[in-house]
């Protein structure tokens, strides 16, 4: 007898549930809350740092509401040229296109000849 | 090879050959001596597939042979024999350490160090020494030909600040000053042996991309359900 949790509970998005849910905020205006499944801080710190470089973002900020709930929330508010939808979209995407180029530096760098004095 | 939890074949049960490969071991001690049993004894089903430290040991081969001796599992006396069968799976660190390539993954801040040379120059060469050398790692030298003292490694400050207070209990308050560059760090990563450190930062990377890659579908697939977001369309999103 157990009541252990499954396995891959905790990484593996279940059957029928949606990896995002959008909930739109009634009270401040130009505001959603980005529900994302099976993530952690791992991408919650990642794209909330990304928005607060996003002049059209107000306000932006990340929670894992409790360490058995396998999601995270992010809470973004826009400015009103734009819409917490696209100012989300495009820090996924930003972030996405520096973890690309990073990649490339790294294999650039790891393919030229190191200095093998210098590693101790 | 597939993750076991992914596997359609054997639907989760985590043995058939799509996401397992099996080790075998069968051995028998006959001669009066001791005999060890070690990873090089395990049989593999998939010659693609083997341990870390046979894998490892196939290139020194080359160079000597003296030198191979594999992972010790068991002493065998005479007459006994050994017999198991092992299951090599595919998973992630978040599952179970186990599975975790790396053994160290830490960042620090590049230090910018700048001594103040006019000040320095003040000091006596015995000074300068006894200075330097109240830097528990090495990051300090006095260059042979102009004999300066300057920074030989930045990497290896510590933050430990005992050159600050050293220069302070010397009387040469600002002799140096270090900072930490928020815009350059340097990222350390030890492997456990399994995996190249380069090769668990590039994977790492790609881990990252496909994270962000679930959101951005999901995203889109949350936005085409809600029938108020004709205007995110709209904007091109
Ligand atoms: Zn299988």
């Amino acid at each position: 007898m157990t009541n252990a949790p499954d396995r891959y509970e905790r990484f593996v998005l279940p059957e029928g549930v949606s990896k995002v849910t959008r909930i739109k905020d009634t009270r401040i205006t130009n505001a959603a809350t980005f529900e994302v499944q099976r993530e952690d801080h791992t991408l919650g710190n990642l794209i909330r740092m990304q928005l607060h470089r996003d002049p059209e973002v107000l306000f932006a900020g990340y929670k894992a509401p409790h360490p058995l709930e396998y999601k995270i929330n992010f809470k973004v508010q826009a400015r009103d040229t734009t819409n917490p939808e696209t100012v989300f979209r495009r820090a996924i995407d930003a972030v996405d296109t520096e973890i690309a180029d990073l990649r490339k530096a790294f294999t650039e760098e790891l393919a030229r000849p190191r200095d093998q004095g210098n590693f101790y | 090879m597939v993750y076991g939890r992914d596997c359609d074949v054997c639907d989760g049960d985590t043995q058939c050959e799509h996401c397992s490969v099996e080790f075998t071991l069968d051995v028998r001690c006959e001669g009066d001596s001791t005999l060890d049993v070690t990873t090089f004894d395990l049989q593999t089903s998939d010659e693609t597939v083997e341990p870390a430290d046979v894998a490892a040991a196939r290139k020194a081969m080359e160079e000597d042979e003296k030198l191979l001796k594999g992972i010790l599992i068991v002493k065998l006396r005479k007459n006994q024999e050994v017999k198991l069968r092992c299951l090599a799976r595919k998973g992630i660190g978040k599952d179970h350490a186990k599975w975790n390539p790396a053994a160290t993954a830490v960042f620090q801040f590049e230090p910018e160090i700048i001594i103040n040379q006019q000040l320095m120059e003040t000091l006596t060469e015995e000074q300068k020494q006894e200075w330097i050398d109240s830097s528990p790692t090495k990051v300090f030298d006095i260059d042979r030909a102009t004999r300066q003292v300057q920074v030989v490694n930045a990497e290896a400050y510590a933050y430990d600040e005992e050159v600050i207070k050293k220069a302070e209990a010397m009387g040469f308050p600002g002799l140096v000053t270090i900072s930490a560059r928020e815009d350059s760090f340097i990222f350390t990563v030890e492997a456990t042996g399994a995996l190249k450190p380069e090769t668990i930062v590039l994977n790492a990377l790609d881990v990252l991309r496909m994270k962000l890659d679930g959101v951005r579908n999901g995203l889109t697939m949350a936005l085409m359900e809600d029938p108020q977001m004709m205007n995110y369309q709209m904007n091109g999103g």
